[in-house]
């Protein structure tokens, strides 16, 4: 695409049109998808609670989450007179547009991306470290008790969380030898056994897939972790203060957050656009499917805890991120690493 | 050499997810100003609290173990940047480097050790 | 001429957002500006082709010591009266850091001047400018600097038992949860089954 624009637009503004409209391609999809994902997210819940959830808005209450939306949209911005203006109204940008940025390296299929640069791995951590901001940023400018609280507690709960993400990303970047997301894919071609094509299913690496799960919805503050809204302590947490749009971009970020922490779970320990057997018919299927598929059962996870598990309490949150997900998940970096140099690099021989 | 031709698109990817969520928080003011939405009062601007007016400053003297915690993110964050070139050039460095890795984690987990017996790492 | 732009964008930003870091009166948006600092700190060396210590810039500084200093100002109860109040018993020793720090810079730019400092042989790019930014610093980190790299190690031990010592205070008083405990705990410690006598009470 940016080859055909280039030639009718010339190079620099046909390039300058071509990432656009590319930009534009993820980032307009992503905010329809954090829509359509609330509402299933909604209908999950309820079917699991055997309710009906949302089905009065369009067809099934397909349309919920628009209607939601155009109402909030509508609504008057409440700026309290004690909060501090100017950062009152950032952090709701800054959390929507971290959520949106990480996207950019995401591979959606075989040379589908946006950004392909080496250190992809690195600059999903770097952008998720981000996040952190708008939840702090958010609850100290509110100037009000709860806010300021949750986002203490956000804030704290964040990064006792991202410190095992690291060590288990640091494992899979072993087990591919590369932290290119597009390459670290390509590892998983046929890694059981010529067969399938997930590292999840490698015994040496499940058990880290399944702390990244859990890590990742501890990062994303979703239920059993979301200690940040528990609305019996805190009210709505640090989005107390906030009304009409500026409320809604927490919702979208997070969701958006969920969505790529989703979209990581998929790419890292399960092939991600790759079909999850290695047998040719099934590589007709764009792979971009395979990776949406994915990341539609890895939703479904999502709200499948939600639905079930019951809150955590602060300490056993903070013990289970520091006592058991940091010395678990260090202790695998040293046994991926010995295997690796036992088995792959020939330490022994 | 790093190809700055994949940079670009995240620098521009930035200014455009600042300007749609820009867009997002300020458009609403201006429609809630022409359809009149806009209403502020005084107890409507007030900070949040069950009903009665804030006994005080919101912005209270906090635990210091929060600090704690953001200290030793800070130190195993370190650790893991120093664990991904090792990841990738695992190869290339051999035995000896990882050697090397193994005496480096070491060193942190004696440290890791004596937060937990210290209770640095207790909640309750 | 794209790079150039983005070089100075990045610059200005950074020069800027690091005066307004000392200029801003409430800490929080000193911190704030910091921050951005980084950020563009980030984008400059990205620029210089140094992809990995850009993303630590990040990881590092933004996401991680950021954070300590934006926990630090916005929840230590700072009086700006007290803190102006101090301003002048601090002044002298601020004034001779700044003289030193005034004589350090003449001096960097004079032998800047001078010409490149020759520290043993030069040597050539050690290696081949294809390698990704990444796999070239592990080449060397683990190998040559090994001595260097452990000496970081102690430092971040040393780093982590001082902020223990430093900051954890044992708390009486508090009953924290033992895992262990409740595990352990099995229906025949906790419950008897009996069948007392009508009009007699059960001891417990």
């Amino acid at each position: 695409m940016t080859e055909f624009f280039q030639t009718h637009l010339g190079a620099g503004f046909g390039w300058f049109v071509a990432n656009l409209i590319l930009i534009l391609l993820i980032a307009l999809p992503l905010m329809l998808a954090v829509a359509m994902i609330i509402y299933a997210d909604r209908k999950i819940w309820a079917a699991i609670a055997l309710r009906k959830g949302p089905n009065v808005v369009g067809p099934f209450g397909l349309l919920q989450s628009f209607a939601d939306g155009l109402k909030v949209f509508l609504q008057e911005t409440i700026i309290p007179s004690a909060s501090n203006r100017g950062l009152f109204l950032m952090a709701p940008i800054i959390t929507f547009t971290v959520a949106l940025l990480a996207w950019a390296v995401i591979p959606f299929g075989p040379g589908m991306v946006l950004a392909d640069i080496n250190v992809g791995l690195l600059y999903v951590l770097a952008i998720s470290s981000l996040g952190v901001y708008g939840v702090v940023i958010s609850g100290w400018a509110s100037n009000s008790k709860y806010p300021f609280f949750s986002a203490m507690r956000a804030a704290a709960q964040m990064i006792s969380y991202e410190v095992s993400i690291g060590f288990i990303l640091i494992s899979v970047i072993l087990w591919a030898g590369t932290s290119n997301l597009g390459g670290i894919i390509d590892a998983q071609r046929g890694t059981i056994l010529g067969i399938f094509n997930a590292n999840a299913l490698n015994p040496l690496l499940f058990p880290i897939a399944v702390l990244f799960f859990i890590s990742s919805l501890a990062e994303t503050a979703r239920a059993p972790f979301d200690l940040t809204e528990a609305e019996s302590e805190l009210v709505a947490g640090y989005q107390t203060e906030y009304s009409s749009m500026a409320f809604a971009l927490f919702w979208l970020g997070e969701y958006a957050n969920v969505i790529l922490m989703c979209a990581l779970n998929a790419l890292l320990f399960w092939g991600g656009w790759l079909p999850p057997v290695d047998w040719a018919p099934l590589y007709y299927v764009p792979g971009i499917i395979w990776f949406f598929l994915k990341i539609g059962i890895c939703f479904f996870m999502f709200s499948w805890v939600k639905a079930t598990v019951p809150r955590y309490r602060y300490d056993q949150l903070m013990r289970l991120g520091w006592k058991i997900f940091l010395p678990i998940s260090l202790f695998w970096v040293f046994l991926v690493s010995g295997y690796l140099m036992i088995t792959r690099y020939g330490a022994l021989s | 050499m790093v190809d700055l031709s994949q940079y670009l698109p995240i620098l521009l990817f930035l200014g455009v997810a600042i300007a749609i969520s820009s867009i997002f928080v300020f458009l609403p003011m201006g429609v809630a100003r022409l359809t009149g939405a806009h209403k502020p009062t005084a107890a409507k601007l007030a900070e949040y609290e069950c009903g009665f007016p804030a006994f005080e400053d919101s912005r209270s003297q906090f635990d210091v173990r929060f600090y704690l915690v953001a200290i030793l993110f800070i130190i195993f964050d370190l650790e893991a940047a120093f664990l991904f070139p090792w990841a990738v050039s695992l190869e290339e460095i051999g035995i000896a480097g990882w050697a090397t890795m193994m005496v480096f984690l070491f060193e942190l987990i004696i440290g890791f050790i004596y937060a937990w017996k210290v209770g640095a790492l207790e909640w309750e | 001429m794209i790079q150039t732009f983005a070089f100075y964008l990045f610059a200005t930003i950074v020069l800027l957002s690091g005066a307004f870091t000392i200029f801003a009166k409430n800490p929080v948006h000193s911190v704030l500006w910091l921050i951005l600092a980084f950020f563009n700190a980030a984008g400059l060396m990205v620029l210089a082709g140094a992809e990995f210590i850009a993303m630590l810039l990040v990881i590092v500084y933004v996401g991680a010591v950021a954070v300590l200093f934006l926990f630090v100002v916005m929840m230590l109860d700072i009086d700006f009266a007290e803190l102006r109040a101090g301003f002048a018993r601090y002044l002298f020793f601020g004034i001779v850091l700044a003289v030193f720090l005034a004589i350090e810079l003449v001096l960097g730019l004079e032998a800047f001047r001078a010409g490149a400092i020759k520290l043993g042989t030069a040597t050539s790019a050690p290696v081949d400018a294809a390698v990704p930014n990444l796999e070239a610093i592990g080449a060397l980190l683990y190998t040559k600097y090994v001595f260097l790299f452990e000496a970081a190690g102690l430092i971040l031990l040393v780093a982590m038992i001082g902020a223990i010592v430093l900051t954890h205070r044992k708390r009486s008083g508090t009953r924290p949860q033992n895992v262990a405990k409740q595990v352990r705990r099995r229906p025949q410690d906790a419950v008897r089954n009996l069948t007392p006598e009508i009009g007699q009470g059960v001891d417990l």
